[in-house]
């Protein structure tokens, strides 16, 4: 029951994101990534409908904008925040995951850009790492006592938030969750979601890996493996792309017919579509989850995985993990871009300086870089619309495959931070 | 050699090595070379957080902001070398000072202010944790690698020749640090007063031993390893995170009383604890390669920390009844 | 004198490498008070604990009531009657007299502790005992006496048949040891077997029935005390006679020079305007009642605790004592009357012990000379004729009396001219004391300088050249050896109290 809760959800969080990635795609003075184009064919038609009536109250207000800010704004043309204007000097209370990565510190340059534009202004606040969930809690909490004009919230963990959500309800503040939506929030608490859609961004990875890796596993004579490594098996959007690159893997073995079977932590066992049978798959899915998120950890788990002997692919689900990988790999030597020679391929998620080198040099075969920025950025519009009174819809933002060859992209560079 | 038998340092070292044939022959891949490279990777900050926080174990104390502290010093070092374009010299330096200075204010709580060693030492942690996290801007911060020049620190611990030939060079000086420590425990002054003040601060006071200046050295000794273990802690990992930290500390402090130091003070070796982080490492490392769940790993360190303690009470119980 | 209510026959116990009992046999009547004496390791204690169940016997048997009995546990043999009043006071600062006694049990009403019943049961208890302790005070707050008496009301309030006195006067002063005599003859009026371990001639005398001695962890023979003499006693002890009579002149000259003088010396309210001179060579006591201030005034003098005026002189230059890190470098060694808290690192060797408070003088650099160590150390061993295997010998492992010659060995190696004994021969047994006092009275001769604190009348009156007597943080009088008798002494120690 459950996994078809899941499955459903996921489905739905799918096709919204493709219709998010054509909105972009239409406007974006780069063309999108080849693979994103078909897929967007197929949502298009479903979810064009609210997109266009999301479209009209924003080009109303256009004019108000054009004048406060003479600059015309690429970043907002075909989104629904197009013309938005701020009727007020909001001050919104923006709580992120942590600052332990990059990653956050480029979510808050986007906050900042946008309430610059918008001459709002925010206050950003973090634990101190992505496992205090309690302390977060305790923020958010804090926020609602302060009643901003409105919260945006990144939830370390989204069970333990509903009860500030529903406060928040309760003190009539909007919420918008960015990053990492929350799937049981209580009804009318959360206004829009801003985030990845995770569960494409982990199929993206899949689908490129298995694009490397496909003549190996259809040669092979004896079972090969593809691990991957996730931070935990709490949070929503790592749960969504460690299962979104599991059930796209699945699927694309299965369909040229070779059997699969997943293998490793319980909760991604049971919550992908299909965990075969170990014994007889062509192809074993190892998943591992530290107990920790600490690189030291995410690096024992990924080298168990990595040194076994059948393995030819390896995924790691976000920045902490990918590095882990690296780690390993530092010492094991695997990793590397020539599947004929014998490398294994390694896929990461995010970006950061460790990373990036990794796959400007081939060491890892790729990675997947969601953009940050443009979260914290629509997080701002999204609170400020809200704010204003006007209804806001979800937003997703793109996830984006890069390797040594598209990293310096117009499309994708911006979104690669350090 | 009778003697020897009955030494916890010894037989934990039994334990560690049954443990490692049993990992080997459960596991193909942990048998492997490069296990073991990996295995010392990870434990020579550990080694080196779990030396430095024997002296502090020895007087009866603790010190537990060496986890967050060595996070916190690797850090600042890692943020002069990149905001600031530091020689990675100047910025190791600027770690291994930062954790001595740090080590000699919880010196100065504990022995001058008199606080108890848990509770300073646990409000050094968190303070240590916010103040890493502040001073690099909350931002993940990224020692040079290892495929650049600025990345030679990393051949101190391990030499990378070619693709993937490693060489643990970080066993020299390790080596060498824990032969100078165990000198310093047993045949110089700041030893033996560490000792003497787990024993009986009191009589060694009235003894005419300046007690508050050798009980700060104990901590100041702690947070100077700190700061070393920060710097081989930047070699092991790709990026410093903020914000983490918390419960490394206890791999150290497990490792000691593993290694025989006596909770409460006055009991303990230099090789006794090498020995302990051995055990917890290949405890650590291996139970992943035998396929248990993470969670597990850490249910069962536990539990084997509780053994250690127990078996030093137990000690204590039968010398009190004699 | 009734039957005999407690028996042990043959008692034989071994631990690893010692045979600690070896068929010792001991009895005590109903209505008797009979002593335990022995040297320290001769097995009293050890007899001791198998009795009340904290070892078990190898073989041998117990009688107990007409019937043969083995405790597992204190508490077992408390339930049947047989209690144990420590040397060491057992007692908890913190709560009150009442609470102290019956903890472990304390009478319920619900789920409550009834403190009414508790208070009023301790109070008949105290009526028993004809002593005015009031049960709702803090133990903390109480004199060591009254703590003592608590400990003894404790006893009795588990019915106790049998009652076990362990040095039970070491820590009281003459007058407390009064109240604590009569105690113990109401008790043994009211029936009770009552044994009495001690060093302490003249209590075994006083208040003693009869005499059961152990040497070695055998039994030597019985006594009963009317009969025999301190000698016939302390000859089934050791074997030898070595009670000595008090000093008769000081031996030190008149002209003899002051190595140290103290002026106008104030440390809290318990030392208060102390000034006396201390001559090369001399012994000066220091007597007084429990908590006279004499301790506490040794301890300011050597920088222990903080002092707020005065002077000290040593060999009339004018010196700056503020820890004692700068007692020791002025040559003034301190032997606490707390051994084992203050003494010695009981865990560590007597190598280790010997040089603490000098490791300077044996260390190159920062580099300890081992080798130096251990010479200086096993050449005091033989001077003091410390009884140990080894060096190495951890202290903890050492008799009372040798871990002092342990004490004294680390001021001797700092070579210390003026050395402050605290109590030096508290906790130790007989043979030991007089090796003890003979060592003092060679430290003198070479020209050393000895202040001695003692609350037993008989060695200060045997040791000192001259004596000080305080009372309630007050020099009340400087008596010479010649004129010193126990009446002028305790005259001057009661001096404020009296009035």
């Amino acid at each position: 029951m459950k996994k078809k809760i899941l499955a459903t959800l996921l489905s739905v969080a799918m096709v919204a994101t493709l219709v998010a990635g054509c909105g972009e795609t239409a406007e974006a003075p780069a063309p999108a990534p080849a693979e994103e184009a078909p897929a967007a064919d197929e949502a298009a038609p479903a979810e064009d409908a609210p997109a266009a009536d999301e479209a009209a109250p924003a080009e109303e207000a256009a004019p108000a904008e054009a004048q406060a800010n003479p600059d015309t704004n690429d970043k907002l043309v075909g989104t629904p925040f197009e013309g938005v204007t701020a009727n007020d000097a909001y001050n919104f209370a923006m709580d992120v995951k942590s600052f332990q990565s990059t990653y956050w510190q480029a979510a808050v340059q986007g906050m900042e850009m946008a309430a610059a534009e918008l001459g709002v202004t925010y206050d950003a606040h973090g634990p101190n790492s992505e496992s205090d969930i309690a302390d977060q809690v305790n923020m958010i909490n804090a926020d609602i006592n302060a009643k901003p004009a409105g919260i945006g919230l990144a939830a370390c963990d989204t069970t333990a938030v509903l009860d500030s959500l529903q406060a928040a309800k309760d003190a009539g503040i909007p919420v918008v969750c960015f990053d990492t939506g929350v799937a049981n929030a209580p009804d009318g608490s959360v206004v829009a979601t801003v985030a990845t859609d995770n569960t494409a961004a982990g199929a993206v990875a899949a689908e490129e890996m298995y694009a490397a890796l496909k003549d190996t596993i259809a040669n092979a004579s004896a079972p090969v493996r593809i691990g991957e490594v996730n931070q935990d098996a709490t949070a929503l959007n790592i749960q969504q792309r460690g299962l979104g690159f599991i059930n796209k893997m699945t699927e694309l073995i299965k369909a040229d017919g070779k059997s699969v079977a997943v293998v490793g932590n319980e909760f991604y066992v049971n919550a992908c579509d299909d965990k075969g049978d170990e014994k007889t798959a062509d192809v074993i899915i190892e998943v591992a989850v530290p107990a920790q998120t600490t690189v030291e950890l995410s690096t024992t788990e990924a080298s168990s995985i990595l040194s076994k002997d059948d393995v030819i692919g390896i995924f790691g689900s976000n920045q902490v993990t990918a590095e882990g990988l690296l780690a390993a790999d530092d010492n094991l030597g695997k990793l590397g871009s020539d599947v004929a020679a014998g490398d294994v391929i390694g896929a990461g998620f995010d970006a950061g300086s460790v990373i990036k080198a990794a796959v400007e040099s081939g060491q890892l075969y790729g990675a997947v870089t969601q953009s940050p920025l443009m979260m914290g950025y629509y997080a701002i519009y999204a609170l400020t619309k809200a704010a204003n009174g006007d209804t806001v819809a979800d937003y997703p933002t793109g996830g984006y495959w890069y390797n040594a060859a598209t990293m310096n992209d117009a499309e994708i560079a911006p979104n690669l931070y350090d | 050699m009778k003697k020897l038998f009955k030494e916890q340092k010894f037989i934990v070292l039994i334990v560690a090595i049954v443990l490692y044939v049993i990992f080997a022959l459960l596991s193909k891949e942990f048998r492997r070379y490069t296990t073991i490279i990996q295995m010392l990777d990870f434990a020579y900050y550990v080694v080196l957080m779990a030396i430095g926080v024997t002296f502090p174990l020895i007087t009866g104390g603790v010190d537990l902001s060496i986890g967050t502290g060595m996070i916190c010093y690797a850090l600042v070092g890692g943020f002069m070398i990149r905001n600031y374009h530091w020689p990675v010299v100047l910025a190791m330096l600027l770690s291994v000072l930062f954790g001595l200075v740090i080590g000699i204010l919880n010196g100065t709580l504990v022995s001058v202010m008199g606080l108890p060693p848990f509770l300073a030492t646990l409000c050094t942690c968190m303070i240590t944790r916010g103040l890493g996290t502040l001073l690099v801007n909350k931002q993940a911060v990224p020692w040079p690698t290892n495929k650049v020049p600025e990345g030679w620190f990393h051949s101190i611990f391990k030499l990378t020749i070619g693709r993937a030939t490693k060489i643990p060079t970080g066993l020299i000086p390790i080596a060498i640090i824990v032969i100078i420590m165990m000198f310093v425990l047993n045949h110089t002054r700041v030893g033996r007063y560490t000792i003497a003040i787990g024993s009986n601060r009191e009589a060694t006071r009235l003894s005419g031993v300046n007690v508050r200046i050798y009980h700060i050295a104990a901590y100041a000794i702690c947070g100077l390893f700190a700061g070393l273990a920060s710097i081989a802690y930047a070699a092991a990992t790709p990026t410093v995170q903020p914000g983490t930290g918390a419960g490394l500390e206890l791999d150290a402090i497990g490792a000691a009383i593993v290694g025989g130091v006596s909770a409460a003070g006055g009991v303990g070796s230099i090789e006794g604890t090498v020995i302990g982080v051995l055990f917890i490492q290949i405890l650590k490392i291996g139970l992943p390669f035998i396929g248990l769940e993470a969670n597990w790993q850490q249910i069962i360190l536990g539990l084997i920390l509780i053994g250690a303690v127990l078996v030093d009470v137990i000690k204590k119980r039968k010398e009190a009844a004699l | 004198m009734g039957e005999v209510i407690l028996e042990m026959k043959e008692i034989d116990k071994s631990f690893p490498g010692v045979h600690a009992l070896d068929h010792v046999s001991f009895d005590v009547k109903c209505g008797e008070v009979h002593a335990l004496m022995g040297e320290n390791g001769a097995g009293k204690s050890t007899l001791m604990k198998v009795l009340t169940g904290i070892y078990s016997k190898d073989s041998g048997s117990i009688i107990f009531d007409g019937k043969e009995i083995e405790f597992h546990s204190t508490r077992e043999a408390q339930e049947a009657g047989i209690v144990i009043v420590h040397q060491e006071l057992n007692m908890i600062g913190d709560l009150t007299v009442a609470q102290n006694i019956f903890i472990g049990r304390e009478p319920k009403k619900g789920f409550r502790i009834d403190d009414k019943k508790m208070i009023e049961d301790s109070k008949a208890l105290f009526d028993r005992l004809k002593i005015h302790i009031d049960p709702t005070e803090k133990m903390s707050e109480l004199t060591v006496g009254k703590q003592q008496m608590c400990e003894i009301a404790k006893a009795i309030s588990h019915n106790a048949k049998v009652i076990i006195f362990d040095e039970p006067s070491a820590a009281l002063t003459e007058k407390e040891i009064e109240d604590l005599f009569a105690i113990i003859r109401d008790l043994r009026s009211q029936n009770l077997g009552i044994v009495y371990i001690s060093h302490r001639m003249d209590e075994i005398k006083v208040i003693t029935d009869r005499v059961s001695v152990m040497r070695d962890g055998t039994y030597v023979g019985t006594l009963i005390t009317e009969d025999c003499t301190k000698e016939d006693i302390i000859n089934m002890m050791v074997g030898r006679v070595i009670y000595e009579k008090p000093k008769e002149k000081s031996l030190v000259a008149k002209d003899a020079p002051v190595v140290l003088k103290v002026e106008h010396l104030n440390a809290g309210h318990m030392v208060q305007d102390i000034s006396f001179e201390l001559k090369k060579g001399e012994i000066l006591g220091f007597s007084g009642l429990m908590g006279a201030g004499r301790t506490e005034t040794a301890r300011a003098i050597f920088g222990a605790d903080p002092k707020q005026s005065g002077e000290i002189y040593i060999n009339g230059k004018k010196v700056e004592i503020n820890s004692p890190e700068d007692a020791v470098k002025n040559g003034i060694g301190y032997l606490s009357e707390d051994r084992r808290r203050y003494g010695v690192v009981v865990q560590k060797t007597i190598i280790e012990n010997s040089t603490l408070a000098c490791l300077e003088d044996y260390t190159n650099g920062a580099v300890i000379n081992k080798g130096k160590e251990k010479e200086i150390t096993e050449k005091f061993i033989k001077e003091m004729d410390t009884k140990t295997p080894s060096s190495d010998q951890l202290v903890m492992n050492l008799s009372g009396g040798n871990q002092q010659k342990v004490v004294i060995t680390k001021w001797l190696v700092k070579n210390c001219d003026i050395l402050i004994f605290d109590e030096p021969t508290r906790g130790i047994d007989v043979g030991a004391k007089s090796e003890i006092y003979k060592l003092m009275n060679a430290l003198t001769a070479e020209g050393k300088s000895i202040i001695m604190i003692s609350s037993e009348m008989n060695e200060i009156l045997r040791m000192s050249d001259r004596i000080i007597v305080m009372c309630e943080g007050k020099k009340t009088g400087e008596i010479a050896i010649e004129e010193a008798t126990q009446e002028l002494i305790m005259d001057k120690a009661t001096r404020d109290i009296v009035a």
